[in-house]
């Protein structure tokens, strides 16, 4: 918390030295946002700015006030964020953006006089092309101020650290129907300016810069959190993906839980895996025969770079559920369904052995009969450990445990029952775990920075920030 | 001091009454031997009052008084079952019932509360369940022992475990004692100091690492016989306050071990690394070099030579009482540096040391002028002269084994008879040098208590007769293989030497029906071997049975012409024997039954070549003691002849068959 708070005053020191740039909060993306829905950007272009810099920052005084107020000091993240600041900024690419900024801001400045003079002629009517170069305008200025935000970012989320744990804004990305952003880390800490310079595609760069520049401010606190949080961290997702360099594909419970995910679009029959349907498919004709049907479907663009795919559980308040604080996506489909099952589903697999464990996956169940049975050391507790030392390494932690004595011929009932209570401590336990990250999640989310961001989703109106609003504006100039 | 009280009850008896109580009880405090307690609660009502008052300790022989017992002593603080047949669950619960409220007797109830000793060894008829109540009802138990149990396991472990206020315990040979039995001890006895685990050969390093982890306090660690590891002393070595630390026969363990020992155990007084195959000089350097204050090193037969190194560390060791290297090469310079520098030395033990000679004795015992135990066992170049030596300068031996030191003569004796009136035992066992003349001398050691003579041959009824005259207080003698012993020096023995405990008479073939009469003088034998003695007769036995009324342990083994009249004697009035080997004798089936279902104290029985009995009368005599006996060697093939239902009996009540 301590951490985290200071870095959160650190970044908000920042804001006054980025002035040459601009203020990029994790608080702007509201900020940003709602003067384009608010203000009226025709009569004033550049009070928006100043306005929006000031919010910015008022923004960030509320949060503080909402938070346990912490004396700024100047400490070592403060260096580090310095350093790291130093070591990567590229000026010849700033003066890139900047002068690119210009020309865009002229051609705004372009239109809005044409506008201006337009309106003189039919005044008070409200025109269907009045409404549309407004909303113009408002693209434009969104799209120069995720310029600005991104030749910012480029100085603070050049900061190269490894990374495990998607953030939250990240999650709320996922939200706008799966918006594809493209990994733009290299780019990034290249400091290269998106490709809207030429004018090519709008519709990703408002949404990815906007991302990754948050996720600037996400990694300076989790470089911080990283030394806290370590052992949290699933070894399984031990993977270095910065946040905002790859994709996340949420499923939901129904199609998770579906038997089959490759369906005949002939006869409707389902399958597991797409060999199989190819397999299938062969018997509704010759078409589906050639070696071009039954080969795997390959990657028809290999120029692009390949988007890295990620997965969210759509189970809301789970650590893998993209809104979560300390969000860890899942690799793959599998690992989402597996992940589903396990923590969210009832345990209908029922082990025929021992008549107490119960799973979920049937591949765990087979997983746990090919060693039920050779779980002979049993504490007082209930655990039971596959091996002595396990054990002996429990009781040695746990004050007053003891090994239990397995009870051969003279208690049948109580051996049931001690097992019994050994599941149930299991699942206990496993609950508890659940229960406790939703729990740290909702204190954080009342106390820290991050939990500031996740109160920004309710003003983000989905409405005002659709892509294909933005795709269908980018062709009109 | 027995005198005391008789000749106050002399007095009139308002003389004896006007002793207040708490004199009274100082007095009878003054008591050691049990005798004299005897004798003092059978003056008079109000003495036998202190002495139940009083007491503290009980043994019982015999388990039918124990609720009685335990009914006249209210302050029991010890209790000690072992000698008992057979303590088994009725036992326990019929005690511990009358506990409980409304009992008729409400005196029952205390013996528990106060009771902090409980000595259950070889109790291998209890149960779990069993032991679990009987700790469970001694809230205030600090030391138990079950050793010898071999049944008792995790359960019986998890039992004592309860005791939570356990210092002591004792399990060595529980043999299915394993790991997590040692678990449950460690976690619920934590405050346990003193701990033997002998012979429990299924506990591991976990357990050992579990149990000092668990109880820090322990003082006493015995791990003798385990096959553990270094790993296991690595764990040990963390135990600030451990001062004995056993390691005996551990054959796991190495030099690299006992370097965790080196920089470990800080309080480190003892250590016995005897009989570890894997430790060698180089590992005691380690253990010396980080103990300068170590007063006991047992390294019995793991040297082979007490090196220059290890000699040069032990320099160091100025406050060293006590040294075994038994079956190392010695050097006579290595004798020098010892008594130069272990001045303090009280015992030293080089039984089967190569390179002892008289010379080097001699340079030993210059400056060990305190010692009082030598072990010279098979030393087989010491003469007299070290003999001399040894007496001259060491007035304070209390100890010497020269077994099998044949060198050794009447002018060695003469000198030790001369010199070392202190000495209590003496082990001359295979010694063809003693003779008459040698025994005169040795006599003169009035206070020599053991006597072993074994195998010398050149001794007859004249040199008993010395021994019978003058060492009085001696209660054990071994005169196994001493053929020219015959009823004359048994005579002059039973005259003197009335405390005798112990006697081996095997294989002196000229003992006779008339020399075990005058062993039946002998009130307080209790352990009698007479091997192969040809001449007895039933007469004989029936004279040994009538008059040694504590005898509890009688091996006649090959005393062929013993009848039927000495076994009936025997069965009748040997109440108290608790060990019998009867084996290549002539018993009868009948005579067998009655002494097996007669003898109600009988544990032990070795039942082989039994020439006159059939298959019948074993088996009923085994059914008539079956309540009992733990213990019971038979010849072989009645393995098949018996049936099964007996030996699934012998089996059910915890009794141990040695097939023969």
């Amino acid at each position: 918390m301590d951490l985290k708070e200071r870095v959160c005053d650190e970044l908000q020191k920042e804001v006054p030295k980025g002035a040459s740039s601009t203020n990029f909060n994790t608080q702007h993306q509201q900020k940003w946002e709602d003067p384009s829905s608010t203000l009226d950007y025709s009569t004033r272009i550049e009070p928006p700015f100043q306005a929006f810099n000031q919010t910015s920052q008022t923004q960030s005084l509320l949060l503080c006030n909402n938070q346990i107020k912490v004396p700024m000091q100047d400490g070592s993240i403060n260096d580090l964020l310095q350093a790291s600041k130093i070591q990567d900024w590229d000026p010849s690419a700033m003066l890139n953006n900047l002068s690119f900024l210009e020309q865009k801001i002229h051609q705004l400045q372009d239109l809005v006089y044409l506008i201006i003079a337009r309106k003189g002629q039919v005044l008070g009517r409200p025109d269907e092309l009045l409404v549309q170069q407004q909303q113009l305008v408002t693209a434009d200025l969104t799209s120069i101020i995720i310029q600005l935000i991104s030749t910012a970012g480029s100085l603070l989320s050049s900061v190269k650290q490894t990374l495990s744990a998607a953030t939250t804004s990240l999650g709320q990305c996922g939200e706008f129907g799966g918006v594809v952003f493209p990994s733009s880390a290299q780019r990034l800490n290249d400091g290269v300016q998106p490709q809207n310079a030429g004018g090519s595609k709008v519709s990703e760069p408002p949404n990815s810069i906007d991302i990754t520049s948050n996720n600037g401010n996400e990694q300076n606190n989790h470089i911080v959190e990283e030394h806290e949080l370590k052992d949290e961290e699933d070894a399984e997702e031990g993977e270095n993906l910065l946040p905002g360099t790859y994709e996340i594909l949420q499923l939901e419970k129904e199609e998770i839980l579906a038997p089959h995910t490759h369906f005949c679009t002939i006869c409707g029959k389902g399958f597991k895996r797409d060999a199989n349907l190819r397999m299938h498919m062969r018997g509704h004709g010759d078409e589906y025969k050639t070696p071009g049907a039954l080969a795997k479907p390959t990657k028809e663009s290999s120029s692009e770079p390949t988007i890295i795919k990620r997965y969210s559980c759509p189970y809301a308040g789970c650590k893998r559920n993209k809104d979560h604080k300390k969000f860890q996506p899942l690799k793959t489909i599998l690992c989402v369904k597996n992940h589903y099952k396990r923590t969210h589903c009832d345990k209908s697999y029922i082990c025929s052995r021992c008549n107490t464990k119960k799973f979920s996956v049937i591949a765990d169940l087979k997983t746990h009969e090919k060693h039920c049975g050779k779980d002979k050391w049993l504490c007082s507790c209930g655990t039971t450990f596959s091996r002595k030392d396990k054990l002996f390494g429990h009781i040695t932690l746990f004050q007053g445990h003891t090994p239990a004595i397995p009870s051969d011929e003279i208690k049948v009932a109580p051996a049931g029952t001690s097992d019994g209570a050994t599941n149930k401590v299991g699942s206990v336990n496993f609950n508890l775990s659940s229960y406790v990250s939703s729990e740290s999640e909702v204190q954080s989310s009342s106390m820290d920075i991050k939990g500031g961001i996740d109160d920004a989703v309710g003003y983000f109106s989905p409405l005002s920030f659709d892509t294909c609003n933005f795709g269908g504006f980018h062709e009109f100039p | 001091m027995l005198l005391k009280p008789k000749m106050l009850s002399f007095q009139s008896s308002k003389n004896v009454l006007s002793l207040t109580e708490d004199l009274l009880v100082r007095i009878y405090e003054l008591l050691a031997a049990e005798s004299d307690r005897k004798s003092f609660r059978l003056v008079c009502r109000e003495f036998r009052r202190i002495d139940s008052l009083t007491r503290r300790h009980l043994r019982v022989i015999r388990i039918e008084f124990l609720p009685i017992l335990l009914g006249k002593y209210p302050r029991l603080q010890s209790l000690d079952l072992s000698a008992c047949p057979r303590i088994d669950d009725g036992v326990v619960s019929l005690l511990l019932t009358r506990v409980g409220p409304g009992s008729n007797s409400p005196s029952l109830g205390h013996w528990a509360w106060g009771l902090k000793s409980l000595v259950l060894s070889r109790a291998t008829g209890l149960r779990f369940s069993e032991l679990e109540m009987l700790t469970r009802a001694c809230p205030c138990l600090e030391s138990v022992d079950v050793s010898y149990c071999c049944g008792f396991g995790d359960r019986e472990a998890a039992a004592l475990s309860s005791a939570v206020g356990l210092r002591e315990l004792n399990m060595d040979k529980c043999l299915q004692l394993t790991d997590v039995g040692l678990a449950k001890i460690a976690v619920g006895c934590s405050k346990l100091e003193k701990l033997s685990l002998k012979w429990c050969m299924e506990i591991t390093d976990l357990g050992i690492d579990l149990l000092c982890k668990k109880c820090v306090d322990l003082k006493y660690l015995d791990v003798s016989y385990l096959k553990v590891t270094n790993e296991s002393l690595h764990s040990i070595a963390s135990l600030l306050k451990l001062e004995v630390l056993g390691l005996m026969a551990c054959p796991l363990i190495d030099d690299v071990g006992l370097q965790f020992i080196e920089r470990g155990c800080p309080s480190l007084k003892v250590i016995d690394v005897s009989r570890c195959e894997g430790v060698s000089s180089s590992g005691l350097i380690y253990v010396v070099r980080g103990h300068r204050n170590l007063l006991e090193l047992n390294a019995g037969y793991c040297l082979s030579e007490l090196s220059t190194a290890l000699l040069h560390q032990m320099k160091n060791l100025n406050h060293l009482e006590v040294i075994r290297i038994d079956g190392a090469r010695i050097s006579e310079t290595s004798f020098q540096v010892i008594s130069a520098n272990c001045k303090s030395l009280v015992e030293i033990g080089l039984s089967k040391c190569v390179g002892v000679t008289n010379m080097g004795i001699m340079r030993l015992v210059s400056a060990c002028i305190n010692l009082r135990v030598l072990n010279l066992t098979c030393c087989h170049s010491i003469t007299d002269t070290a003999i001399s030596a040894i007496a001259y300068s060491c007035r304070s031996l209390v100890c010497l084994k020269v077994e099998s030191c044949n060198m050794i003569t009447e002018k060695g004796l003469c000198q030790l008879g001369s010199f070392c009136l202190l000495l209590e035992e003496i082990d001359l066992t295979d010694c063809c040098g003693v003779n008459d003349k040698g025994l005169e001398y040795l006599s003169r050691c009035s206070e020599l208590s053991c006597l072993k003579l074994g195998l010398c041959t050149n001794i007859s009824n004249k040199g008993l007769s010395y021994i019978g005259s003058n060492c009085l207080k001696i209660h054990e003698l071994d005169l196994y293989r001493c053929t020219g012993i015959g009823d004359d020096g048994l005579e002059a023995l039973s005259n003197g030497c009335k405390k005798l405990r112990k006697l081996n008479l095997s294989y002196c073939n000229a003992v006779s029906d008339r020399g075990l009469a005058y062993i039946g003088r002998l009130e307080e034998l209790s352990d009698l071997e007479m091997r192969a003695l040809h001449k007895i007769t039933g007469v004989g036995l029936e004279a040994v049975a009538v008059g040694c009324k504590k005898l509890a342990d009688l091996d006649m083994k090959h005393c062929e012409k013993v009848g039927d009249s000495g076994f009936w004697a025997l069965a009748y009035y040997s109440k108290n024997l608790r060990q019998i080997n009867l084996s290549y004798c002539g018993i009868s089936d009948m005579a067998l039954c009655m002494v097996m279902g007669n003898l109600s104290r009988l544990q032990e029985a070795k039942l082989v070549h039994l020439s006159n009995s059939t298959v019948e009368g074993v088996e009923l005599a085994l059914r008539a003691c079956c309540a009992r006996i733990k213990k019971v060697k038979l010849f072989a093939p009645l393995r098949f002849m018996l049936s099964s239902e007996i030996l699934e009996i012998l089996h059910a009540r915890g009794c141990i068959i040695r097939w023969d």
